[in-house]
């Protein structure tokens, strides 16, 4: 009896579950609710099937690194493109040309088709209307303007190490002020946050509810919180922000090649455009082609910052490095 | 390994004299080398060893951050702040529920309310203390108080001290109840005071309770990595959450593996401490010899002023956090338009219900084979002497002394390649939760064989049954309540831990506890808040059932056998 409940035990520690199926495997970093819709798109579109988990950006890299071997999923989707570029280093993606990619503004793609954006997110500030109210300010339209002292202990934005919108916000702050420079404003800044939150988004939601003033986001996250219907103002300043190229590619060693290739042409097609703005998911369309039919991404009245992801690739982790050194440990 | 071919050479006839034995130790000493040892070893590898050669160039580098040592003092001290503070509260509890005449209901009440943090996934407490406490908070607004200073030390410690203490609640609640209320009466009839009798009869005796707790708290404290995470916030940085933010921000691996090591040596310590405790007194037994059982004496006033203030307090506080959790489920727009809908239920229950079903499947099976496995080790370690047994205890309880997110570090590192593939099966995360949280059904199998006369078993053999009828039709009977006990403690665990498995989850199997997280990162609190409530009512309605199982089965075997919550180890 022993025996057989020994040999039952080793049975189901050694027997590792195994499945065969024709589903496409992703990881996504695209948040879940908009992952969701999208791929129910795609699979009432071509009949594929998504299986899929969020997970941070930072996570999904690790682990699609640490699973390089024997990769659990066929394709990575959304997450910013340097992500992307820090996974090329890594040679865990796969170089695939997807049919429409011409379409696709050379900016917005990889140069070796490692990936192709599917969304481009801007940075924008979002501030609490009752909080501006209150305190008689205009919302802030000057990065200078977050140095107001009525927003000490008010500001909540994310923390460098785990958010790439952390990260986007020092691109641009480097592209405005220059390197040291950027730094000194950062730690000037440091004097007014209240909190710096995990995930790029974490900070929304304690604006929206009035436990904090004021932050920078992507213009998705803050959309998002908007529709919800909290009074929140979205606002940019001046001196302009750089933006993030949400993109998707494939892993090396993909088990369900096809199906995550028709999942890219499908992502290159006008069609993915129209579903985002149809399911009012906030990204801005990378196919020029797609009319943006929401008033809040119309961009013209907008400063946007060219920057070349190669470069944020590159750059991150010394500024990253810099953030804890300088910023937050002083 | 090495024990069982060991005691191999020195003793040829063991194969043959009792091959159940043998069988049982050759496959023991397998499953525990597979995932107890060789994770450890290839943790330790990943950190100590470089491009084939021995070195600290790891250990140093990490030391060498001035914010990675204010991580490792940072964890000491709020491991401190909330043992001392968590045990206090315990033992107010523990009185109160135990030592006084308040009305029954109010004593039910108070031992209930202690049971939800315990049942909960971890961070649910953070996010209602947030908006409770946090700036702006709804009950600051209410009682008109300015900003605390929330964020860092205080609001972590505040959520842990909440979330552990009704750990050391229930060791110390067993403790004060099986004391000997005679003594009370020599006391009393020798002429002592409430408060000198307090201070000189309870507080003496309690005091194996208290260290115990103290440890506990101490390891639970030192291994959550949750409430640090939502409330630490940069200013306060401990080492579970470094480790977390190493490898899912820095996409370092190696790194996190360091920082996790760091972690190793104080949780070790408290491990050896613990074991050395247990080791030196005996467990107690009721014996019944007590005569005629009399009440147990009324307690100082001012302490007993004191206990009604704090507790009603704290329970009250307890119990309104909860609350905005209730109501946030069932709110359209958090803050924001608070008319009552279930769309959030149903949201769980579709886009959810795979993360139930496999909690579930996952949870269930980690309790049976755990439970399973737990019967045989802690049969062997106390019924049988054999070579290497000491080191296959300790060994079996390693993964239980470590900070789970050392042990999902390591899982990840050991478990993602050829020919060991488990990543992204099920198997991985089963065998993270057994080897983790059996721990407790081990230790109460082997209290309650302690307690069973082996002249039992030996009757039964002398009978000419073999040695597996025996156990089978004599032991096990006995040790049930004991099993059960192991099985709910298992359970609670598999279904809300989540520092081990959140590098462990995959696109085949996912848990409700990470999409919990995930719906909070998504800004989606009212979801947040209805999975959170589903996961407190399915662990709620087994843990009911398991109580009452355990209930009957202890009188039916007329043992009696109190559930420890040895260690919670979010």
């Amino acid at each position: 009896m022993k025996r057989l409940m020994l040999s039952l035990l080793l049975l189901a520690v050694a027997a590792p579950v195994l499945f065969a199926q024709q589903t496409l495997n992703v990881y996504t970093i695209m948040p879940e609710k908009y992952a969701t819709k999208v791929f129910a798109a795609f699979t009432a579109d071509t009949g594929i099937k998504v299986n899929f988990i969020r997970l941070s950006s930072g996570e999904a890299l690790a682990r699609i690194v640490a699973e390089k071997k024997n990769p659990q999923v066929d394709a990575l989707w959304g997450g910013p493109a340097d992500t992307y570029e820090a996974g090329i280093l890594e040679g865990v993606f796969e170089q695939y040309k997807p049919r429409e990619a011409d379409a696709i503004p050379a900016k917005f793609r990889s140069a070796q088709n490692y990936w192709i954006g599917i969304g481009v997110i801007p940075l924008c500030f979002m501030s609490n209307a009752k909080f501006l109210k209150d305190k008689g300010l205009q919302p802030p339209t000057s990065w200078n303007d977050l140095l107001h002292p009525a927003y000490k202990g008010a500001l909540q934005m994310a923390d460098a190490r785990t958010s790439g919108t952390a990260t986007e916000r020092i691109y641009t702050l480097v592209k405005i002020f220059g390197e040291n420079e950027a730094f000194a404003y950062q730690k000037k800044l440091h004097q007014n946050i209240q909190l710096y939150t995990k995930s790029g988004a974490g900070g929304a939601m304690p604006i929206a509810t009035g436990q904090a003033a004021s932050g920078v986001f992507y213009i998705v996250d803050a959309l998002d919180i908007q529709q919800q219907g909290y009074d929140v103002v979205i606002s940019y300043p001046k001196e302009g922000v750089t933006y993030g190229v949400e993109a998707a590619g494939i892993l090396k060693g993909a088990r369900n090649l096809e199906l995550a290739k028709k999942l890219m042409d499908w992502a290159s097609s006008k069609r993915l455009g129209d579903v985002m703005m149809a399911e009012k998911i906030n990204y801005i369309p990378t196919r020029p082609d797609v009319k943006v039919s929401n008033p809040a991404l119309d961009m013209t009245q907008v400063k946007l910052i060219d920057t070349d992801i190669a470069w944020k690739g590159k750059n991150r982790e010394a500024f990253v490095e810099r953030f804890v050194n300088e910023v937050i440990q002083q | 390994m090495t024990a069982a071919s060991a005691s191999r050479i020195r003793r040829p006839s063991l194969a043959l004299r009792d091959p159940a034995l043998f069988f049982a130790l050759v496959t023991l000493w397998l499953s525990l080398g597979l995932f107890i040892i060789l994770p450890f070893l290839r943790l330790l590898q990943a950190t100590f060893i470089k491009d084939g050669a021995l070195t600290l160039a790891n250990l140093v580098k990490v030391w060498g951050k001035a914010y990675n040592r204010r991580a490792f003092s940072g964890s000491i001290i709020l491991a401190t702040g909330v043992s001392l503070a968590g045990t206090l509260l315990a033992y107010l509890f523990a009185l109160a529920v135990t030592r006084t005449h308040w009305p029954r209901w109010v004593r039910w009440l108070l031992s209930s309310i202690t049971i939800l943090p315990l049942i909960s996934p971890p961070f649910t407490s953070s996010i209602s203390l947030t908006l409770a406490l946090g700036p702006n908070g709804m009950l600051l607004k209410a009682l008109g108080l300015g900003e605390l200073n929330f964020y860092g030390f205080w609001g972590t410690w505040l959520s842990e001290t909440l979330t552990y203490f009704p750990v050391a609640f229930m060791v110390l609640a067993a403790i004060l109840s099986a004391m000997d209320p005679n003594l009370d009466d020599a006391a009393f009839s020798l002429g002592a005071s409430r408060r000198r009798m307090f201070w000189t009869v309870t507080v003496p005796l309690s005091m194996p309770g208290i260290a115990n707790s103290l440890l506990l708290l101490f390891g639970s404290s030192l291994a959550d990595f949750a409430t640090p995470l939502i409330l630490g916030g940069h200013k306060f940085p401990v080492l579970p959450t470094q480790a977390y933010l190493q490898i899912t921000g820095m996409y370092d691996l190696r790194g996190g593996a360091t920082l996790s090591v760091l972690l190793l040596l104080p949780a070790l310590l408290v491990y050896g401490i613990q074991r050395w405790m247990i080791g030196r007194k005996s467990y107690v037994t009721v014996t019944g010899k007590s005569g005629a059982r009399s009440n147990f004496a009324t307690l100082p006033r001012g302490l007993e002023i004191a206990m009604v203030i704090v507790c009603g307090l704290v329970a009250l506080f307890i119990a309104y956090l909860y609350f905005i959790i209730l109501w946030g489920s069932a709110v359209r727009v958090w803050g924001v338009d608070n008319s009552f809908t279930m769309e959030h239920y149903a949201y769980v229950f579709t886009h959810g219900r795979k993360a139930i079903t496999d909690t579930l499947k996952i949870g269930i099976t980690s309790t049976v084979l755990g439970s399973l496995l737990a019967v045989v080790l802690g049969y062997l370690f106390q019924r049988f002497r054999f070579a290497g047994r000491k080191t296959m205890e300790f060994v079996s309880m390693l993964n239980y002394a470590l900070p789970g997110t050392v042990v999902g570090i390591a899982y990840i590192i050991a478990f993602n390649e050829k020919p060991l593939l488990l990543t992204g099966t099920i198997t991985i995360l089963v065998a993270a939760y057994i080897f983790r949280y059996y721990a407790t059904g081990i230790r109460s199998v082997m209290a309650s064989l302690q307690q069973i006369d082996p002249s039992l078993e030996e009757a039964s053999m002398s009978l000419g049954a073999g040695r597996v009828r025996t156990f089978m039709e004599v032991t096990v009977p006995l040790i049930i309540p004991a099993v059960l006990a192991g099985m709910r403690y298992l359970f609670i665990h598999s279904m809300t831990a989540i520092s081990a498995t959140i590098f462990l989850v995959s696109v085949r199997w996912t848990l409700l506890t990470t999409r919990i997280l995930e719906s909070m990162t998504e800004l989606q609190f009212s979801q947040a808040s209805a999975f959170s409530i589903v996961l407190i009512i399915l662990v709620f309605i087994a843990d009911i059932v398991m109580g009452w199982a355990l209930r009957r089965s202890s009188l039916r075997f007329g043992t009696t056998q109190e559930t420890s919550y040895d260690n919670t180890g979010a």
